[in-house]
């Protein structure tokens, strides 16, 4: 971003652009999958992490390199496994000799960058899923004694395949509730396979093109935090949440606070991706997909029934609809 | 400037808004008074209800103003106006501007041009349409115009209770009528009278409240005619009576000039309100014994007559006087009795001239001592053969026609419907024990015979 670029940081309609233009290019990079990236964008625009699940090859891995080249930001992939231990994400203490002696010196893991991608996150241990908790939410790490902060921006996006169960540790719900954003990634159509295999296997793929810096992002999300919601927006925002733990055959746990957050925070950043400075009921439905699929517990009966959560979020947005 | 067009614009659909509102509850509020009335007016189609048509008109009026005091009291805000002009593709940028218009931050100005601009470049889009859907509309008008259609279809139930109506009306209005003449009456009773005088009066306001109670239980013209007949008969006797009364007062010492003025007035009034002749002219014919030649009017005087004459009688031929009586009693074969009085006198008219046989009223059952009516006969007795002769089995009865003597209309009813009162009456007294051990089986092999 130009010196010029950086004296427009506080301009709303300038950096709803700017965003706009990193959706569009990070779309370059990513052929279909439109609801995806729309959603990952919302989750950089806010600070959020995400959980990516979807079967693979659905260009997961793509997807966040692609968006590390718009945002110009460090990107580190962490492949999860059973034996991955914790201080291989967070880095470990190391014994260092010089003339002065030996000594103790941090040496950072690869959660030390902007930009993690925890790749099938429920193949490693609790234990090293767990390392994940303090860096995601506190955006800090702590080794032995000493707490180290990490780079703003901080994201982590970390994907798990849905069918391949075996041997896998599945994320507790503590840790769920720190992504933002459960996002899932459907198969392409025909057409969109079409042009996925023209991009990767063509002899001139699409030059990515750097958008919008960490800098840049943190100014955008700081604006977000500033649009007004109307007291309307408010309250059916607010319905939303609470009648996932009204009585509901198909809810076994509603969502936590955070999901009220999250959801002020994800609309906000849709209106803003849309160059409005206020927040719409319609904002506010869009973004509860993907903050409450992972965030509402079925029941045994939804289930039993073959309910998704989608499908009870979506009869909760239809009880909730606003009358007007 | 700008935020002040904004709130003009937004009190502009507020207006619009409102008056849609309205429309709406009132079409919602006619169709439930449709609804009401279409139960109302079914009702009335089986049920006599004569204020059917005004309950309707109530019924729907009342929805009416429902929705009127509603839409009154509860005015749209201007929260609702701008959430609703939101919904025309807004994204809720008006509302949001409309809380936050007193905000001064940089992104409250700026969403605050953002909405104005929108407004400004699509209020085109804001369409509100001031009358509800026209099919709540329509239903509405459907249920009002099957309401107006009931209301118009003719059916003996309201036939019926048009008549009612009417009947009770009238006798409502001749029981005022009573209750004043009743008034009247005891304000005549004064101490200077004699018990035998006040018993009259007495016995006239008696009679005077049995014909209110008739006009209370008239439900039909029948019933009001009779009671309407009774009673100007009652009139034309009271009024003699008491011009024989005034006339006593006059000639007794005890009484005040006042109290004989009174009852004079008193029965000239009541002469009036029996629309017969003036007391004069008919008290010198029935003193002739001649009063009885013109018609049931005069009949029905005969008795009244007739009992005036009996006192005449009296003073001219004792003998006369008790035969007379004496007839009665034979006619009822009862005794004494009102009837016997009637009777006697009959039988004087008959002896002084042709009149005095209005005394088809002797065919009733009343009794001397006993407070009475006067009862009507059937026609088919009234009119059977002969005006005099016995008639039937009674061969000691005289039978005269109805004209000259006490009769009214009589009422047809079935056969099955009489034989079946006396059956239920008669069943009814076995039950209560009023018959004498014994003829309970006789009683009923009578009545099983029938079936």
């Amino acid at each position: 971003m130009s010196d010029q670029d950086k004296s427009r940081l506080q301009d709303p309609a300038y950096m709803a652009q700017r965003a706009a233009d990193c959706e569009r290019e990070i779309k370059k990079g990513i052929v279909g999958q439109e609801e995806v990236v729309r959603q990952v964008m919302l989750a950089m625009l806010t600070g959020g992490n995400v959980l990516l699940e979807g079967m693979p090859g659905l260009g997961k891995t793509r997807l966040v390199s692609t968006i590390g080249r718009v945002f110009d930001l460090s990107f580190k992939r962490i492949q999860f496994t059973p034996d991955l231990m914790p201080s291989d994400v967070t880095g470990t203490n190391i014994i260092v000799k010089s003339e002065q002696g030996n000594s103790f010196s941090f040496e950072p893991g690869p959660i030390f960058a902007n930009l993690i991608l925890a790749d099938e996150i429920n193949r490693a241990t609790p234990k090293t899923q767990s390392a994940l908790l303090e860096a995601m939410q506190e955006h800090t790490v702590t080794v032995g004694n000493e707490s180290h902060v990490l780079g703003e921006p901080f994201f982590v996006l970390a994907t798990q395949n849905p069918i391949e169960n075996e041997g896998t540790y599945p994320l507790p719900e503590a840790q769920l509730d720190r992504f933002m954003f459960k996002i899932l990634v459907r198969f392409p159509s025909k057409e969109e396979l079409k042009d996925i295999v023209a991009l990767t296997e063509g002899s001139r793929p699409q030059a990515i093109e750097k958008q919008m810096d960490g800098e840049g992002l943190l100014a955008a999300r700081e604006l977000i935090g500033q649009i007004p919601i109307a007291d309307a927006v408010m309250e059916h925002l607010l319905d939303i949440v609470m009648a996932t733990h009204a009585p509901n055959p198909h809810i076994r746990e509603g969502a936590s606070p955070r999901a009220a957050q999250a959801l002020i925070r994800a609309a906000r950043a849709k209106a803003f991706l849309e160059g409005r400075l206020n927040v719409s009921f319609q904002d506010v439905d869009e973004a509860a997909y993907p903050v409450l699929r992972h965030r509402i517990l079925p029941s045994f009966d939804a289930i039993s029934q073959g309910v998704s959560e989608d499908d009870i979020i979506r009869g909760i947005l239809a009880a909730k609809r606003p009358q007007i | 400037m700008e935020q002040r067009e904004f709130l003009n614009i937004i009190r502009a659909y507020r207006r619009r808004l409102d008056l849609a509102a309205f429309l709406k509850r009132l079409v919602f509020a006619l169709g439930i008074g449709g609804g009401a009335g279409i139960l109302l007016q079914t009702a009335a189609l089986f049920v006599p209800m004569y204020y059917a048509n005004v309950y309707t008109a109530v019924a729907i009026l009342l929805a009416a103003a429902s929705a009127v005091l509603v839409s009154l009291c509860r005015p749209g805000t201007m929260e609702q106006t701008a959430l609703t002009m939101d919904a025309f593709g807004f994204k809720e940028r008006i509302i949001t501007a409309y809380e936050n218009r007193r905000e001064e931050g940089p992104l409250f100005v700026l969403q605050r041009a953002d909405a104005m601009e929108q407004l400004k470049n699509h209020r085109d889009r804001i369409r509100i349409p001031l009358w509800p859907v026209w099919k709540k509309t329509a239903l509405s008008a459907v249920l009002l115009a099957a309401a107006v259609a009931l209301a118009l279809i003719p059916s003996p139930a309201k036939d019926r209770t048009r008549e009612l109506h009417r009947i009770r009306g009238e006798a409502g209005e001749k029981e005022e009528e009573i209750e004043e003449v009743l008034k009247q009456l005891e304000q005549l009773e004064e101490e200077t009278l004699t018990p035998q005088q006040k018993a009259a009066l007495e016995e006239m306001a008696e009679s005077l409240r049995s014909s209110m109670a008739e006009y209370g239980q008239a439900d039909s013209a029948q019933a009001l005619q009779a009671a309407g007949d009774k009673l100007n008969y009652k009139y034309a006797d009271m009024s003699s009576r008491m011009s024989d009364l005034a006339q006593s007062l006059r000639d007794g010492a005890s009484a005040s000039a006042m109290s004989a003025e009174a009852m004079q007035a008193m029965a000239e009034k009541m002469q009036e309100m029996s629309g017969r002749p003036s007391s004069g002219d008919r008290l010198a014919s029935g003193q002739n014994g001649q009063s009885q030649s013109q018609g049931q009017g005069q009949g029905q005087n005969g008795q009244g007559q007739g009992q005036g004459q009996n006192g005449q009688s009296q003073s001219q031929g004792q003998g006369q006087g008790q035969n007379g009586q004496g007839q009665g009693q034979g006619q009822n074969g009862q005794g004494q009795g009102q009837n016997g009085h009637g009777q006697g006198q009959g039988a004087q008219g008959q002896g002084q001239s042709q009149s005095g046989q209005g005394q088809g009223a002797g065919r009733g059952t009343g009794t001397a001592d006993l407070p009475h009516d006067y009862v009507s006969i059937p026609n088919a007795v009234a009119d059977s053969g002969n005006l005099t002769g016995n008639v039937g089995d009674h061969s000691d009865s005289d039978y005269f026609r109805g004209q000259n003597g006490l009769s009214w209309e009589g009422t047809h009813m079935s056969h099955e419907a009489v034989i079946g009162n006396y059956e239920r009456n008669a069943y009814e007294g076995i039950a209560a024990g009023r018959y004498p051990s014994g003829m309970e089986s006789v009683i009923k092999d009578y009545f099983s015979s029938f079936n």
